[in-house]
């Protein structure tokens, strides 16, 4: 009951201050910029807000309670990220002036036709981040109010549509600001308390010994909805008793015995090892605690391809980079950059406790699968209770900030390349031209919520880190090189930009597929397959250098390198190079 | 052209701003100043946390040994990288904003 008021709180909160945005977004460069009005706290507090989406808020703790500490990396690299932004991207992209990563290809390499491409690949990107978001809005939604996993995602949709369309950035920089500081606090809360009030970390063994997940001192009763295939990573008694009632029946697995659980109540001593459903491994202590060591996803190599995928695929995430546009020149983009890097750390301090602890109180969530919901699902297995219930309803609001946030982000810039890449240009100049491309805006905000609630809905066995490491995976073999070259080497050429984008994207997304198709792969292989950007990127890399140094552009890129790197207050002359609100003839189309 | 100031007035901003050779060469030197500081800060981002991976694979023993009943090599993913990131991001930031404007007072000179 706390928990439906805190997540309706957050969700009405978030409209309310959107609505406050609604009565400030006046113009265009309003609804899209906020008109670079915004101060590096609130900007940064804002990029932060808008990043910290359902992977760091349930991903991270979920995936270290089923695979071990591995995970954790995750947290390193989604930080580390904005390093790589701001030692090479982020002064130079805000004085070159371009809006959307689209905005940046066409007017570095003067070409349309790459614009297209880049356009396609915001809306892939974006489109398949949104995805995760809408899956963990359902799942939490379930675990809340145990409303079918539909009505979350729609929710969720919905909400971040209407307050998009009609706030636009203006409105949604103060709400994601907002959103950040209560992510942190709904995130550290709960996790500095669960610390404090189990004395530091308990049943030890479990967690760092030899020891595989087990019931605790009481044993474990488990309601099960559906009848779940499992695997008993040792043996053990168990009991079940029946949906309808009736005795229990008792039963007696082997070690290693493969078992589909029937519908209903099952019950383990106290102390039994729990047995894991399909797909998750059980893991002793120490293998669990390793953070890397081994093969497969916990080999060196999966762990740097992670890496380079998160340190490089932040650039080319398309909701970030618009963000950097809110600040007014180069200098406070790098100031900016510098407290997100702050902030975040502050914030990835936190998930990790979740899922330790999660492995020593909530081991059911391993028979069921569910481990992505411990950070909902733990406050109330430590304390039973008042208390738990509190801090239950808490981290359900952050995540729902969480969900209600990065999906506002990726829905601008979803909605920016429908209403301005994809939609006809307007055959001239009017009166009402800008009212005509607020209501486009709002029309492609609508429409660009339904197809990513359609995939939602089908997502639902999908693993959230999946989704969110094949997004970073592309970004990073395509967007990071288009940046990295186009800000820092003048060679580039539009036809070696387009080649090596379409090489890097086509790599990263076969490894991925190549890799579910084999389920299980192992060895050096199977971790490229699983992150395929340690590969995916130098080849799109070479591809691109490769590509241009045989191809010409037909013009020296002077005045583009002026725009990139030219500090500001040398009263330089506008040298063709446009800033989109106020002289680009994309944008006043 | 013709109508521009005479040749010995010049200063290196108008060089710039009309994107002769000349101006081209100055901002040819501030790229390359900006990015031989940008790959200086990368590698000292890979040297300090890009090794932890390796590492903690190659050296058992963080895996063995506890601090505060936890392994030295889960403490050592998740705790010293932020400050490291932010020591880093300060740095380069101060650093590029002095080359930035090193660049401003070279120009602007008679």
């Amino acid at each position: 009951m706390i928990a439906i008021l805190a997540v309706a709180g957050v969700t009405v909160g978030t409209l309310g201050l959107g609505a406050l945005g609604i009565r400030l977004a006046r113009t265009t460069s309003d609804l899209l910029v906020a008109s670079r009005a915004v101060t590096p706290w609130w900007n940064a507090a804002a990029i932060s807000g808008e990043y910290l989406s359902a992977a760091s808020f349930l991903g991270i703790a979920g995936l270290e309670m089923q695979n071990g500490t591995t995970a954790l990396w995750q947290s390193l690299g989604f930080t580390a990220g904005y390093l790589a932004l701001l030692l090479f991207v982020a002064a130079p992209l805000r004085r070159f002036g371009s809006y959307t990563i689209p905005d940046f290809a066409e007017a570095r390499l003067r070409s349309p036709r790459l614009r297209g491409l880049a356009s396609f690949g915001v809306l892939l990107i974006a489109g398949f981040y949104l995805v995760p978001q809408l899956k963990g809005a359902g799942i939490t939604l379930g675990v809340v109010t145990n409303a079918p996993y539909f009505v979350g995602v729609l929710a969720v949709g919905l909400v971040v549509a209407i307050n998009v369309a009609l706030g636009g950035m203006r409105g949604i920089t103060y709400v994601q600001a907002f959103q950040f500081w209560l992510k942190v606090f709904a995130i550290a809360v709960p996790a500095c308390l669960l610390l404090i009030h189990l004395g530091g970390l308990p049943a030890r063994a479990a967690l760092f010994g030899d020891r595989l997940p087990s019931a605790g001192p009481h044993g474990l009763v488990v309601h099960l909805g559906a009848p779940q295939p499992v695997t008993f990573p040792a043996a053990t008694p168990y009991a079940i008793t029946p949906v309808h009632g009736g005795a229990p029946h008792q039963f007696r697995a082997a070690a290693g015995a493969q078992v589909t659980l029937p519908a209903g109540l099952l019950r383990l001593p106290a102390g039994a090892p729990v047995p894991v459903a399909n797909g998750t491994q059980a893991l002793r202590g120490s293998e669990w605690a390793t953070p890397v060591g081994g093969s497969g996803e916990r080999s060196p190599i999966f762990v740097y391809s992670l890496l380079i995928a998160t340190f490089l695929g932040t650039m080319g995430l398309p909701h970030i980079l618009v963000r950097f546009y809110t600040n007014p020149d180069g200098p406070a983009a790098r100031r900016t950059t510098v407290r997100v890097l702050g902030l975040l750390g502050v914030f990835y301090l936190f998930p990790g406790v979740y899922g330790a602890l999660g492995r020593a109180l909530t081991p059911q969530l391993y028979i069921t699968g569910s481990t992505d919901t411990v950070v909902l699902r733990l406050p109330q297995a430590a304390w039973p209770g008042t208390v738990g219930n509190v801090l239950g309803a808490v981290t359900a609001a952050g995540a729902f900030a969480a969900f209600l946030s990065t999906s506002s982000g990726l829905l601008v810039s979803i909605s920016g390349t429908i209403s301005h890449d994809v939609w006809p240009r307007l055959a001239r100049e009017s009166a009402n031209t800008s009212a005509i491309r607020r209501r486009r805006f709002r029309i492609a905000a609508a429409l660009g919520m339904v197809a990513p609630i359609i995939v939602a809905f089908f997502a639902q066995g999908i693993d959230i880190g999946l989704l969110v490491g094949w997004a970073f995976a592309l970004a990073a073999s395509t967007f990071c090189p288009l940046f990295l070259l186009g800000i820092w080497w003048p060679g580039l050429t539009a036809r070696g930009a387009a080649v090596g984008m379409v090489a890097g994207g086509v790599v990263a997304t076969a490894g991925i597929i190549v890799g579910l198709a084999l389920s299980e792969p192992n060895g050096i292989a199977g971790a490229l397959l699983a992150q395929p950007a340690l590969v995916s990127v130098p080849i799109a890399f070479l591809a691109m250098i490769a590509v241009s140094l045989r191809s010409s552009g037909g013009f020296a890129p002077d005045a583009e390198m002026l725009a990139l790197h030219a500090p500001e207050g040398l009263d330089l002359p506008d040298l063709g190079v446009r800033d989109p609100f106020v002289l680009g003839p994309r944008w006043a189309d | 052209m013709a109508l521009g100031p005479p040749a010995d007035s010049r200063t290196p901003r108008d060089e710039l701003a009309d994107t002769t050779a000349h101006g081209a060469l100055y901002l040819r030197r501030l790229r390359l100043r900006q990015l031989t500081l940008s790959i200086l800060a990368l590698v000292a981002f890979g040297a300090l946390v890009g090794v932890l991976p390796l590492a903690i694979d190659l050296l058992p023993q963080l895996r063995r040994i506890h601090l505060l009943g936890v392994p030295v090599a889960i403490w050592l993913v998740i705790v010293p990288a932020s400050p490291v990131f932010l020591a880093l991001a300060v740095l380069y930031a101060r650093r590029a904003d002095t080359l930035d404007e090193d660049f401003r007072e070279l120009v602007r000179r008679r």
